[in-house]
């Protein structure tokens, strides 16, 4: 089986909270349908299996030139990843990753927050990122900075509690994520601020 | 990390148990639970354990299924990523190894070299949740 | 022992149900057996050599078995299997899958007690008891089993209709600054990360806060 069919080139990662998806350029052959397989190999496969490689099924013989491999970069190690192409009974080489995938790499966005004055009460809405994620919430009364409190929200449940609010002054709320599993926290969301007023929220 | 490890586990457990046809001996447990050592000599059996899982157990767990084999691999992985903390505890001597933790650690050697090597490593493997409710139990 | 012939179908579907560790072995019969099928259950802890007859559960119609008694030991795993018997046949005997009590027993959920003020309301909450022996046994209950477990709790204003969630660790929780002369009600949930365990949410309790003297 000779390898006439380039190899796949450009292959890279797109990681973004703690979600990895493969991406490479096409291979062109007019007027045929070339279809693309992905493996992976962790330092467990490298250094204790023979260096043996991993199928991932669902990027086997696909069209696009994306595979999703959040679920198996599910360590913290460092991760090879190879690419090749099949045209009918022609294949390609392996089209490798150059250098390794860790995922301590993902970069975290702040999270999508909304925070609520509902009568004498501040409460926050996070958005769900899934399991891997906790949140830190700081919540402070305008101009009392050093006072912050801090909240560790671990279950996104709809709309959380932070704490009861004297009528009168603001209070400012900003949040950040947090992945135990990478030990990394994103940086911190826009701060918002709310103020209470007897039974009435208002916004500022 | 641990909880990755566990929900890694918990989908294949019932997969991997069924692979597994003896009742009458266990790994981890005989003749004694991981339960009965002495908290001092946590770190030093986990630590080995770890290590004996990383050596000898993962390998020899290649199964037909593709699904499991990847769920493997991705514990396997995050039992290097651990054992490598581990072993920095150890490094730094904060990971005594007692009289205890030496035996008990050579009587689940004796009980891995007691059966042929795929079923002693698919038993162990099975024997997974045995040590991860032994290490959250005693954190 | 008077078994003649094992021709008779498998009961099918041998499994444990368990809440707060109360296992409760079950199956269903043998595929197209009518009435008069009898069972006998024995039952393995893990890594250990024999098989355990379960003399309650010797001859029996009912096609479920307690062995929350022979299963309390958390620490261990189990096995448990069922054999039929009609007319002089029998089945072979069927076994569950590994069973983990630690991992593979369901919660209930909390008790709450709710109690308010004019601006407040006090709630109190109780994790479920581990299966015990007997009612003078000793109680154990599952914060003991599960460290890190931890609760979420639903707060519903009636008037407003807006829900507030709190997550909190030990087993009370005040809400202060609430408007006198409303209802507010409350559900609970248990929930451990390690290993991932969920109950449902309670029934919800609802009290209003008192009416405003001053109004």
């Amino acid at each position: 089986e000779d390898a006439l069919l380039p190899a796949p080139q450009n292959i890279s990662i797109l990681s973004t909270n703690m979600k990895h998806f493969l991406t490479w350029s096409p291979v062109i052959v007019q007027g045929e349908t070339v279809r693309y397989s992905v493996e992976f190999q962790g330092e467990y496969e490298r250094e204790y299996a023979n260096e043996s490689w991993i199928p991932i099924c669902e990027c086997s013989l696909i069209t696009a030139t994306v595979c999703n491999i959040t679920d198996d970069i599910s360590a913290t190690v460092a991760y090879n990843l190879r690419v090749r192409a099949d045209v009918g009974v022609g294949r390609s080489e392996w089209g490798t990753l150059e250098g390794f995938f860790n995922r301590i790499t993902t970069s975290l966005t702040p999270p999508l927050m909304k925070v609520i004055a509902d009568g004498y009460h501040l409460l926050v809405e996070l958005e769900d990122m899934g399991p891997a994620f906790q949140f830190c919430v700081l919540y402070w009364k305008k101009g009392q900075e050093s006072r912050m409190q801090r909240k560790v929200v671990k279950e996104v449940s709809s709309v959380v509690h932070l704490d009861a609010m004297e009528a009168g002054p603001d209070y400012c709320v900003k949040a950040q994520t947090y992945v135990e599993a990478i030990n990394r926290s994103s940086s911190f969301s826009q701060t918002q601020c709310v103020r209470a007023q007897g039974g009435r929220s208002v916004w500022l | 990390s641990v909880t990755e490890i566990r929900s890694g586990f918990t989908a294949i457990k019932a997969n991997i148990q069924a692979r597994d046809p003896i009742r009458t001996l266990s790994i981890l447990s005989y003749p004694h639970s991981l339960h009965r050592v002495k908290s001092s000599d946590r770190c030093c059996i986990t630590h080995h354990l770890f290590n004996f899982y990383v050596d000898k157990v993962f390998k020899h767990c290649k199964t037909e299924d593709s699904y499991v084999n990847r769920k493997i691999s991705s514990i396997a992985n995050s039992f290097l990523s651990v054992k490598r903390k581990l072993g920095q505890c150890h490094e730094q001597n904060k990971c005594m190894c007692g009289q205890e933790s030496a035996k008990k650690f050579k009587q689940i050697l004796v009980n891995y070299e007691g059966l042929n090597v795929t079923s002693a490593a698919i038993k162990s493997l099975g024997e997974l949740d045995i040590l991860l409710d032994w290490m959250e139990k005693s954190r | 022992s008077g078994e003649l012939y094992c021709s008779l179908p498998n009961p099918r579907n041998v499994h444990f149900e368990s809440i707060n560790m109360k296992n409760v072995l079950h199956w269903s019969a043998p595929e197209g057996i009518g009435d008069g099928v009898l069972y006998k259950v024995k039952y393995s802890v893990y890594g250990v050599g024999k098989w355990i007859r379960k003399p309650e559960c010797r001859n029996i119609n009912s096609t479920w078995c307690d062995l929350s008694n022979e299963t309390s030991d958390y620490e261990e795993q189990y096995y448990a299997s069922v054999k039929a018997f009609l007319n002089g046949m029998c089945s072979n005997w069927t076994e569950t899958t590994r069973f983990n009590p630690l991992t593979d027993t369901k919660i209930d959920p909390p008790m709450v007690s709710v109690s308010s003020t004019e601006k407040s309301i006090s709630i109190i909450l109780t994790a479920p008891e581990k299966w015990k022996r007997s009612p003078e046994g000793e109680s154990v209950s599952l914060l003991q089993v599960y460290p890190g477990l931890q609760y979420n709790v639903s707060v519903l204003n009636k008037k407003t209709k807006k829900r507030w969630f709190f997550s909190v660790s030990n087993n009370t929780l005040v809400v202060p600054w609430l408007e006198p002369g409303t209802a507010y009600c409350v559900s609970a949930q248990i929930y451990v990360t390690t290993p991932l365990l969920h109950s449902g949410f309670s029934k919800e309790y609802c009290i209003a806060t008192l009416k405003d003297k001053m109004a």
